[in-house]
């Protein structure tokens, strides 16, 4: 009996050495897809084109802290909480190299989405193209191709001298078009700021030229780019490069010649008539050309919302990071009490705040806004009034997005000057809070301006535009900083 | 057959039961050891029964033994017991000798034990006793100086966070560094499994009262039989077992007060609100709207708080085990239950504990033998809120922080009694300044949770068979299973759960583990000199892990506290899923001729699911000599054995492997899947490599063990040196490459050497007083020489906002980075940086107009410094650790004392930084001797409100690193034994009470409160921080031990 058991026991003992051993050695995860099939079925392939969009929505980019930054180095917000990781820094113009939050996060989130857009395109190149066949990956692709446009486009904004200096001559950034997947020399120069605009523009173009005319439902319309989305982000990156008369060829493919001004192919953009219906959740109107969507399921975490840096507790729980500057924009005599947009300005104790983040959830999950229509048609309308002086439609153009808000004003400036410098206070009033103010100074090379507690910085100052990144110093020896 | 047989032992115990009350007689004697002193509390015991008394005061005994009775036993505690026939003698003069104190101990090696003396592998052994009845959560806490080459460091004063545990130095980059922890043969799980800012240490689960003892291998051989683990140690853990003898009871109880310590000093209001204006005017934006002002309280007067108050407590803790056990010549047992209830230092910080533990062990027959254990406990690990010493150290929320930085002239409650708060900060009061503090503590300390609670079964069983004397076969099979309901709870009213309107959070996190060994085991002594074994064994280890749960926001009324109430979102949290399995086949050989020479070899072959698909499997080994000198006739003809009782050299070298830490799919690119817009998303989010593999250790072992004087000093010296290759790097790409990982790949290379000296000697052995003493000190040198190519270095975060530490080819591990500082311009009270260049710039927050904020000496611009201007500064490794022990007894007072200390490591004083920002955060008194005019010669700049630059804040500087020598006082116990004539009267066996002290002084320059403290916890890359921690308690307790 004895024995039997020592038989056994040597059994099992076998047993154990040859059972299910290698499958166990390779087990398979269970919540994440295989990098081998991940471009095996239209279901995937979309879904990879819908995480580019959730990778530049992330907290870092375009769901909030983008137009933060944009906003804050402007002269329109002031600082109440002094603290860095709510870009304090930013807004006093000192960041630093290894400034985690704004710096270092920046620039890393936005070369994630043009990795995942890289690695998209080559996939589809290699893989993905017959599964879902010629027209559907054309539109994908370009998808993918302004998504990374606007990452570069927002690096060039932050990280580079602006094109006007040297006319696009000056550093710009790492310029990388190839999907990277494992280890390998990384090392990369800066290209030219030019160089960069380039490919900015050639990713729009072929993306205006793949991407379809429109989505089934309003929610894709402005949460998922189309021809125009194209178009419209076109506009802002030549007027970015001061090519105006490329601002008009583009813009007026998506602006009719009179008003009222609208889209007259596509997506059917136009100013809509209630400028407060252009915010909040899920806002996705004709004129909201392309958003970021929030909701409960996908929140934008924490200290990255729009409504938790601009709204105070009182107004929708929000941490008041930043109150409207009394001597800026605010304190502007023209913009009438009447006007919709003060209207999305509240007063808590003695401060003014902007409000139109207004999600009372406590979640903050008021779609961030990338790019209206509103812009474009200012856009157009400074690119006339740059290239043809005093122009009418320019002026016209001006008054429509004033006129919606605040029917009593009618501009009639009596020069070229004029109508620049009132359309410029109009972007101010028209997109405050919505990440244009910083590069509007920077395009037209004006002083950052002096704030409580901080000086002027000016256009020939190193701190005009941010440092690199310490950690892409560290690690890409042919990296310069600025 | 088995019918029969019971029935027989039955009717044999009833009979000799007859018997025994039928016939006894007499016997009697005195014990007294080699000298002739006489000996008490000496146990004699007849064999086979449970008749017995113990010696007393004089030696003598007398005993009434059964007619039939045969041999007596005596037996004393550090001391070779004796039996003696009894014949028809009953008078018995009994001398016992000490035990051979060391080389007759039995040492827990892997897969069995061996006699302290074959061990040629290096191998600290701990008796249970040292760790028990201390105030502590987990074992490993009450290690620190016990061992040489073990540094424990207790990272904060927040309970039960796992303490960092280096086993001779740093041993990885990216994996681990925690040694591989072995429970009563079971490889077990580690680390904190709380997702809350409560730490749940697992190893917690283990009451220190039943810990037998703790044999931690250091070396390849000792190690090698576990390796692909084994590259930071192994720490063997053995539980009690029933000894052999009637039952014992005992009963260990205490109950204690533990308190913070060495705070910082802070301004109180009145200094805060003026020293705050001048930083305001400086900056020249005081103004009437735009100033700091005191608030009157209830009582009329300026509010003047001092935080502290109303985070710290004294923190009552007790600890209560009882015990039962015993062993017959076929079965032993051991039954315990314990429970611990300790209050932290901070409010509402505490940990329970319930565990019962049963081992058991019985011989069916020759051949066949099982046995096994189970184990239960329940561990309640309490917190409020952050403390910021889990890795989150900035936190807003931090109760270590938020005293630092709160106003001291803002209450908590407003006047009517109600929480001071608005929005989610704390409210300013009179204060006419946007924020003056960050959350409302007592609000948080009120209404706020966040636990973790651990459900743990471990237990094991065996089958051993011997079927020859020579040969025993054993098949083991564990489980230890670790379920943790983590529970938060954010109130809506202010702080954490203000932005989302109160949020709830439950969270299951579930582990299990099962090992299934088999081992065969051949072990013989040939003509009487050769003793020789074999260890055969293969071993499979299948670990599962996966954890869901739900985070509710935003409450539709604040009565809902949890998330069984109603709320408005259901988001999901802490999802997660994954397997892993390890494979090995293992071997052990032995030789050993005549005591003299002794020869060990280890083999192991793992195979393990984690590693690349290239590279699954690696053999490890490890071989070591031992040659016992004085059992050589040269040296006896010497005479050199009348110095040395025994003097043995060893040497041991082999190769081990690390893979502690490494993700479950760690090797693979994946895809993961998220939302856009409601819809499904497929992103590239981890880079893999089929080529990863272990970290590769080459350890090198050399020492020498001796005695002197029939062993009252032993002594043991050894120097080592692991060299680790393959060390795994999460190869920090050019971020611009746009990686969603850093990609592990094994390519760096460090050692670490040092020398390990461990003395004891029994100072003073006389009857009525006594001393030992033991000291040992280990020395490592650790550094770092090969990193991946193209990467100059590696940068440790902190709380992830601060980068001080940097791992460079060349230096040690997790050196200091920082910018460097030369003091304060006397004549403007501007900070002074040193640039990149060495070029001292001068910075002023606000600069009047026409002067730059950076300048040079001579008033031109600069380039502003940052943390690009930083240098590799110093080192945060201890050169040196260790301990002194020293236990003496007088009579029945027994009085011990552990010191430890350590040297030449450098600690950055994060904190500091932050008790001089210029912000509204409230600042140490050291900011009182700020400069303020034109010669002033000080350490403190000018205060600018606003700066956070000159102060450390924004980029970190040299002048917050400061030397983190210390001695501590670490425990002091005074312990009396009541006389066994009193003991025995109450019908007990022994009765002790004691009052210990634990970490009662700190000599140290070091300014913060504790400079054994690590922010960071057990990272390896960020080590030697000490940013907003909370600094260890300080504990007495009073306790007793009963023995029935």
């Amino acid at each position: 009996m004895k024995k039997s058991f020592l038989y056994i026991a040597s059994a099992a003992a076998l047993l154990q050495l040859t059972a299910c051993e290698k499958d166990r050695l390779n087990p398979i995860p269970t919540n994440s897809i295989a990098e081998a099939s991940a471009f095996d079925s239209r279901l995937r392939i979309e879904g990879q084109v819908r995480a580019i969009y959730a990778s530049i929505k992330n907290s870092g980019m375009y769901g909030g802290r983008y137009q933060i930054f944009n906003d804050i180095r402007g002269g329109d917000f002031l600082n109440e909480r002094t603290n860095v990781v709510t870009g304090f820094d930013v807004w006093n113009y000192t960041p630093s190299n290894s400034s985690t939050n704004s710096v270092q996060n920046h620039w890393s989130r936005a070369y994630y989405v043009i990795n995942l857009a890289n690695v998209f395109l080559d996939g589809m190149a290699s893989k993905g193209t017959p599964v879902v066949g010629e027209a559907l990956s054309k539109n994908f692709q370009g998808e993918a191709r302004l998504l990374r446009a606007m990452s570069y486009y927002s690096l060039l904004q932050l990280y580079a001298r602006p094109y006007w200096d040297g006319n696009g001559s000056k550093p710009g950034v790492p310029l990388r078009l190839k999907g990277n997947t494992g280890s390998g020399d990384y090392a990369l120069a800066r290209a030219t700021v030019g160089e960069v605009y380039n490919q900015i523009l050639d990713d729009l173009n072929f993306a205006e030229q793949n991407l379809p005319l429109n989505y089934s439902s309003a929610v894709l319309n402005t949460t998922r780019a189309h021809r125009n989305t194209a178009i419209a982000l076109k506009t802002r990156v030549l007027l970015s490069m001061r090519r105006y008369a490329d601002v008009i060829t583009e813009a007026n493919k998506i602006v009719s010649a009179a008003a009222p001004f609208r889209a007259e192919t596509g997506v059917p953009h136009a100013l809509e008539p209630a400028f407060a219906s252009l915010f909040g959740v899920a806002s996705t109107t004709n004129e909201n050309i392309l958003s970021m969507p929030f909701s409960s399921a996908e929140a934008p975490g924490t200290q990255n919302q729009l409504g938790y840096y601009y709204g105070p507790s009182a107004f929708n729980g929000g941490n008041g990071e930043y109150s409207l500057n009394p001597a800026g924009i605010l304190g502007n005599a023209d913009w009438k009490a009447t006007d919709a947009r003060r209207a999305l300005t509240t007063v808590v104790g003695s401060k003014t705040w902007l409000a139109k983040y207004a999600d009372k959830s406590g979640l903050f999950v008021d779609f961030a806004p990338v790019i209206r229509y509103a812009e474009v048609l200012l856009n157009l309308s400074e690119a006339l009034a740059r290239v043809n002086g005093l122009d009418q439609r320019a002026v016209d153009l001006l008054n429509a997005v004033r006129r919606r808000s605040d029917p009593t004003t009618t501009f009639a400036p009596a020069s070229a000057d004029a109508l620049i410098n009132l359309i410029l206070t109009e972007r101010r009033i028209e997109l405050l809070g919505e990440g244009l103010a910083g590069t509007d100074l920077t395009r037209l090379g004006l002083a950052l301006p002096a704030k409580p507690g901080t000086t002027a910085v000016e256009p020939n100052s190193q701190q005009y535009i941010w440092p690199i990144s310490s950690t892409e110093l560290l690690l890409n020896p042919l990296m310069e900083d600025n | 057959m088995h019918m029969r047989k019971l029935l027989f032992m039955l009717v044999a115990l009833l009979c000799h039961s007859l018997l025994l009350l039928a016939q006894t007689r007499t016997v009697s004697g005195t014990v007294t050891d080699d000298r002739g002193n006489p000996l008490p509390n000496v146990s004699v015991q007849v064999r086979g029964s449970n008749q017995g008394t113990v010696s007393g005061p004089d030696g003598t005994f007398t005993l009434s033994v059964p007619a039939n009775a045969r041999i007596l036993v005596f037996s004393s505690v550090g001391r070779t017991a004796q039996e003696l026939t009894i014949g028809t003698n009953t008078s018995f003069n009994v001398s016992l000798q000490p035990a051979d104190r060391s080389l007759d101990e039995v040492v827990v090696v892997g897969y069995g034990t061996q006699r302290r003396r074959d061990v040629t592998g290096n191998i600290a052994t701990i008796k249970g006793g040292e760790i028990a009845n201390k105030p502590v959560q987990s074992f490993e806490q009450a290690l620190g100086g016990r061992a040489a080459g073990v540094q424990i460091t207790i990272p904060s004063g927040v309970l039960n966070q796992p303490p960092v545990i280096r086993v001779r130095g740093t041993n990885s980059i990216s994996l681990s560094s925690y040694p591989l922890v072995v429970i009563d043969g079971v490889p077990t799980f580690t680390g904190d499994v709380s997702a809350t800012n409560a730490a749940s240490n697992v190893l917690a689960s283990i009451n220190p009262n039943d810990i037998e003892s703790i044999d931690i291998a250091k070396d390849a051989a000792a190690t090698a039989i576990y390796g692909s683990r084994a590259a930071n140690g192994v720490v063997f853990v053995t539980t009690k077992k029933g000894k052999s003898g009637r039952a014992r009871v005992t009963l260990d109880s205490w109950v204690g007060f533990s308190n913070v310590q060495r705070l910082p000093e802070l301004l109180d209001a009145f200094q805060y609100t003026d020293y705050k204006n001048e930083a305001l005017r400086n900056a020249g934006t005081f103004s009437a709207t735009n100033q700091f002002r005191l608030t009157n309280g209830p009582d009329g007067q300026p509010i003047n708080t001092n935080w502290y108050d109303y985070v710290y407590r004294q923190g009552v803790q007790h600890s209560n085990t009882l015990s039962v056990s015993g062993a017959s010549d076929a079965t032993s047992y051991y039954f315990s239950g314990g429970f611990t209830n300790q209050q932290g230092i901070i409010k509402r910080n505490d940990f329970k504990r319930l565990s019962l533990l049963a081992n058991l062990d019985h011989r069916v027959g020759k051949v066949l033998s099982v046995g096994g254990k189970v184990q239960y406990s329940n561990e309640d690990n309490l917190a409020a809120t952050s403390s910021g010493a889990l890795g989150d150290a900035f936190s807003t929320a931090g109760l270590g922080r938020v005293p630092l930085v709160t106003a001291p002239n803002i209450s908590p409650y407003n006047n009517d009694g109600s929480y001071n708060y608005s929005g989610a900060l704390i409210g300013v009061m009179n204060n006419l300044q946007g924020q003056v503090g960050f959350n409302n503590p007592v609000i948080q300390l009120d209404q706020n949770r966040s636990n973790a609670v651990n459900q743990r079964i471990l237990t094991n069983a065996y089958v051993q068979l011997k079927p020859f004397e020579w040969m025993t076969l054993r098949s083991a099979y564990g489980i230890d299973n670790i379920w943790t309901d983590n529970e938060i709870y954010w109130s809506p009213i202010s702080g954490e759960g203000f932005a989302s309107n109160g949020l709830a959070l439950s969270q299951l996190g579930k582990n299990k583990s099962t090992v299934w060994t088999n081992t065969a085991e051949f072990r013989n002594t040939f003509a009487e000199k050769h003793y020789a074994s074999l260890l055969l064994g293969v071993e499979e280890q299948k670990t599962d892990g996966s954890g869901y749960g739900l985070q509710r926001t935003s409450v539709n009324d604040p009565a809902f506290t949890n998330i069984q109430g109603g709320w408005s979102t259901p988001n999901n949290a802490g999802l997660f899923i994954g397997e892993s399995y390890l494979y090995s086949e293992f071997a052990r050989a032995q030789y050993t001729y005549n005591n003299k020479y002794f020869l060990s070899g280890n083999l192991r072959r793992d195979g393990a699911s984690q590693l690349g698909a290239n590279s699954k499997y690696g053999t490890f080994w490890g071989a070591s000599l031992g040659w016992e000198i004085t059992r050589e006739n040269f040296w006896q003809g010497a005479g050199l054995d009348r110095i040395f009782s025994s003097f043995r050299l060893r040497g041991s070298y082999g190769k081990v492997g690390n893979i502690g830490g490494l993700g479950n799919f760690a090797s693979l690119s994946t895809f993961g899947s998220g939302l856009y817009g409601g819809n499904g998303t497929v992103a590239f989010n981890q880079a893999g490599n089929d080529d990863l593999t272990w970290e590769t250790s080459k350890k090198l072992d050399i020492g020498v063990n001796f005695g002197f004087l029939n062993d009252r000093i032993t002594g043991e010296v050894t120097y080592y040196r692991n060299n680790i290759d393959g060390l795994l790097l999460f190869v920090p790409q050019p971020p611009s490459a746009g990686l969603p990982t850093n990609i592990p790949q094994n390519i760096g290379a460090m050692y670490n050497k040092g020398v390990e000296i461990d003395l004891g000697a029994q100072v003073i052995n006389r009857e009525k007083f006594s001393w030992n003493t033991n000291f040992n000190i280990s020395f490592n040198k650790n550094e770092v020489t090969a990193l991946a190519p193209g990467i100059t270095n590696v940068i440790g975060t902190t709380g992830g906002l601060e980068s001080p530490s940097i791992t460079v080819v060349g230096e040690p591990i997790a050196s200091l980075f920082v910018t460097r500082t030369n003091g304060v311009d006397p004549a403007t009270g501007r900070r002074i940086f040193i640039n990149k260049a060495g070029r001292e710039v001068y910075f002023q927050h606000i600069a009047p107009a026409g002067q730059p904020r950076w300048a040079y000496a001579d008033g031109s611009v600069a380039p502003a410094v940052s943390s690009a201007d930083a240098v590799v500064h110093s080192n945060t490794q201890p050169k040196f650790y260790g301990g002194f022990d020293n236990t003496f007894r007088y009579g029945n007072f027994e009085l011990s004392t552990l010191f430890t200390f350590q040297g030449g490591n450098y600690i950055y004083f994060g904190t500091n930084a932050g008790l001089r920002d210029q912000r509204f955060w409230n600042n140490s008194t050291d900011v009182l001797r700020r400069w303020q005019k034109a010669g002033d010669q000080t350490d403190v700049p000018k205060a600018i409100f606003g700066d956070n630059i000159s102060n450390g804040s924004s980029f970190p500087l040299d002048m917050n690193v400061f030397k983190g020598d210390f001695i501590k006082l670490r425990t002091l116990t005074l312990a009396y034994s009541l006389p066994s004539s009193l003991v025995s009267k109450a019908r007990l066996s022994s009765l002790r009470f004691y009052v210990n002290g634990n970490n009662l002084l700190i000599f140290t320059d070091y300014p913060g409160p504790d400079p054994e403290v690590s922010s960071n916890g057990n990272g390896t890359t960020n080590f030697g921080i000490d940013r907003n921690t909370v600094a260890n308690q300080r504990t007495i307790t009073f306790g007793l031990n009963v023995g029935l």
